[in-house]
């Protein structure tokens, strides 16, 4: 009976923990979900209804217009939206594809060589995530301007290498830290070369991170709006985030329209997290827990 | 099979020297145990062996062939590592088959080697498990696995069964001496526990600071100790080493403690004493070759016990000879206790006299 007792009492002061806790989720959950909700709700609204006030809560005749509109290639623009979704799946593509193959070979060179410099090198791949990305508009403009790639998709292609590489780099080093040395010399001693060793036994243990790094580049660049902006004049080469601002000026009345626009650009990101998601969760924790 | 031979090996990272001009010969179908404390070099030379690491001097030759620049691939070897290294997406029949694999065998005749190394293990019915679910005895037979199905030159063990249970650690020590037994298979054995060395090794090579101390077989290396490091860690628990000065009266030498307590030498002895570049010598003796008596007798000298310590089979008592101590071992039967005042005689034919400038041994 005294059990009992002494049992319930700590179970109720957690409780009040654990209520707490749940309602803190809830608020943050509303306050990431309703924007998003909205978008999608005015999306499918008619303009009309879209600018009523007070707001129609629920779409009382909803359509799919702007959607087949945007998607529509004949029309001027669906045209001008596919284009953008067409540059900014290009350049992201690219950049991801780009990282990853810099990415992993430089991580796995910090973690397992011993060279001159290298933990200053190491610093150094570093020091650009100390300052705001901003910082760095109007000299990355000039040096582009030098190199001949300004209002070309290769400046952001390179621009978003060099600030998506240091985080992949540190996030899978960090992975490599991990995986015993001994697995390559046990690989190399059954007969494979050291970069065998590295594809057959060290890459396959590290996928979730180039997973993860994967995802996180993308999404860096496909999000990425003040370097895309200041880089690229021609319409044609505009990436979405720009294209949707050019939305906003052309098209103010046009709610409904925007809020699917949107809608189709945060699509690609969220369904590439939700099927990663896994690798992502555990590149972030193999690296802090040693197993 | 094939014996491995070092030849002034060297292995320094700037003016430190990890392995320090070892030489010394395997030969075809020899255990050979490194043995010494951490950082003493062993399982660095069982990495230049290996090729995991570059030689920075003389030379390693395996069979008739240098393989000093020989990629580890290409030396014809087998490791079994301590924490295994057993890969971890892999199915253990893939662990088992992952050299072969590596050296283009057919897939039939893989699938022959696997099975018989299975069975030789008695891993059969773990084949399709992933090494995560395995004991440590089990991933240590998958690991041993490994290294048999390529039948390698030579055999290399790092540590191999630091990583189990004590239990576990002395049934696998029986079983991996029989299979060496059987196998007749050239090893190369690290470890840091001179009892694994002294059970399972015909020759062990004791090693200190990089330096080879002693290279021999376990009995002889036991019974004639190069110096007081190789005296101090083999056998357990360790020789007695106590410091003492040469004295000399009356033509006869006795070596004397600062407090004043003697041992006179017999006529042998004291020539072999007398070789000492100094007068300062080391006394060495083993616990066994010590007796112990509850009452003065000539010749022993008297001491104080310090701490018992029975274990069953035989009981240790620490005596103190003033400032030194000494570890005497009594039968069971033989009642001491603390602070009781004993005295100790030393066999003159089995004590160990040592230079107590060089720390070798004199002969």
């Amino acid at each position: 009976m005294s059990n009992a007792t002494a049992a319930a009492a700590p179970r109720r002061r957690s409780d009040g923990w654990r209520w707490t806790g749940r309602v803190y989720l809830v608020v943050l959950l509303a306050f990431a979900i309703l924007p998003m909700l909205w978008m999608v709700l005015t999306s499918i609204k008619t303009q009309f209804a879209a600018l009523q006030y007070p707001p129609e809560w629920w779409p009382s005749n909803p359509t799919i217009s702007q959607y087949t509109t945007l998607l529509d290639p004949t029309s001027d623009v669906g045209r001008e939206f596919l284009t953008y979704l067409w540059n900014s799946v290009w350049v992201s593509t690219i950049t991801t594809i780009l990282g990853v193959i810099v990415a992993v070979p430089a991580a796995y060179a910090f973690s397992r060589f011993r060279f001159p410099g290298r933990r200053w090198l190491f610093y150094a791949v570093l020091l650009r995530n100390m300052f705001p990305a901003v910082v760095f508009l109007i000299p990355l403009f000039i040096m582009m301007r030098w190199l001949h790639l300004v209002n070309t998709q290769w400046s952001l292609v390179l621009t978003y290498l060099t600030f998506g590489l240091p985080l992949s780099i540190w996030l899978l080093k960090g992975f490599y830290d991990n995986i015993p040395v001994q697995l390559e010399q046990a690989a190399r001693i059954d007969g494979a070369t050291r970069f065998k060793a590295f594809i057959l036994v060290v890459m396959p243990l590290s996928s979730p991170g180039i997973i993860a790094t994967a995802i996180y580049s993308f999404i860096v660049s496909w999000n990425e709006y003040v370097y895309a902006l200041t880089f690229l004049n021609d319409q044609s080469k505009l990436t979405l985030p720009v294209g949707l601002q050019r939305f906003f000026t052309e098209y103010t009345t046009n709610w409904p329209g925007l809020m699917a626009a949107s809608f189709i650009m945060s699509v690609p990101v969220v369904v590439m997290f939700l099927v990663l998601q896994k690798y992502f969760v555990k590149a972030l924790t193999e690296g802090a827990v040693k197993s | 099979m094939a014996e491995v031979r070092l030849d002034n090996v060297v292995k320094n990272y700037g003016s430190l020297y990890a392995v320090n001009h070892v030489s010394l010969t395997v030969a075809d179908g020899e255990f050979v145990a490194l043995v010494g404390p951490s950082g003493c070099g062993k399982t660095t030379t069982l990495n230049l062996v290996a090729g995991l690491i570059p030689i920075s001097g003389g030379e390693i030759a395996i069979g008739d062939r240098v393989v000093n620049t020989l990629d580890p691939k290409d030396r014809d070897i087998a490791m079994v590592f301590q924490n295994y290294a057993l890969y971890p997406n892999k199915s253990v029949y893939k662990n088992l088959a992952f050299p072969l694999q590596m050296r283009r065998l057919p897939r039939d005749q893989i699938d022959r080697k696997v099975k018989q190394a299975a069975q030789t293990l008695d891993i059969t019915h773990l084949l399709e498990r992933r090494p995560r679910e395995l004991s440590g005895g089990q991933q240590q037979r998958v690991a041993l696995g490994r290294a048999l199905v390529r039948d390698p030159a030579v055999f290399l063990m790092d540590e191999p069964l630091s990583n189990l249970d004590a239990k576990l650690r002395v049934q696998m020590r029986s079983e991996l001496k029989r299979f060496h037994q059987d196998l007749e298979a050239t090893v190369i054995y690290v470890t840091h526990d001179q009892l694994e060395a002294v059970t399972m090794a015909d020759k062990m090579a004791v090693m200190n600071g990089g330096l080879l101390q002693q290279y021999d077989a376990p009995a002889e290396v036991f019974a004639h100790p190069a110096n007081t490091f190789v005296a101090s860690f083999v056998g357990s628990p360790a020789m007695n080493l106590v410091p003492l000065k040469m004295v000399e009266a009356n033509g006869q030498i006795a070596l004397a403690s600062p407090e004043g307590w003697q041992v006179w030498l017999s006529p042998e002895r004291a020539q072999v004493a007398r070789r000492a570049s100094t007068n300062a010598v080391i006394l060495g003796a083993r616990h066994s070759t010590i007796r112990l008596h509850k009452s003065a007798v000539p010749g022993a000298v008297a001491g104080q016990a310090y701490i018992v310590e029975p274990t069953g089979d035989v009981t240790f008592v620490q005596v103190k000879l003033g400032a030194a101590v000494v570890i005497v071992s009594v039968e069971p039967s033989v009642s001491v206790a603390p602070d009781e005042p004993v005295w100790i005689e030393f066999d003159q034919s089995k004590i160990h006299l040592f230079d107590g400038e060089t720390q070798n041994a004199l002969t």
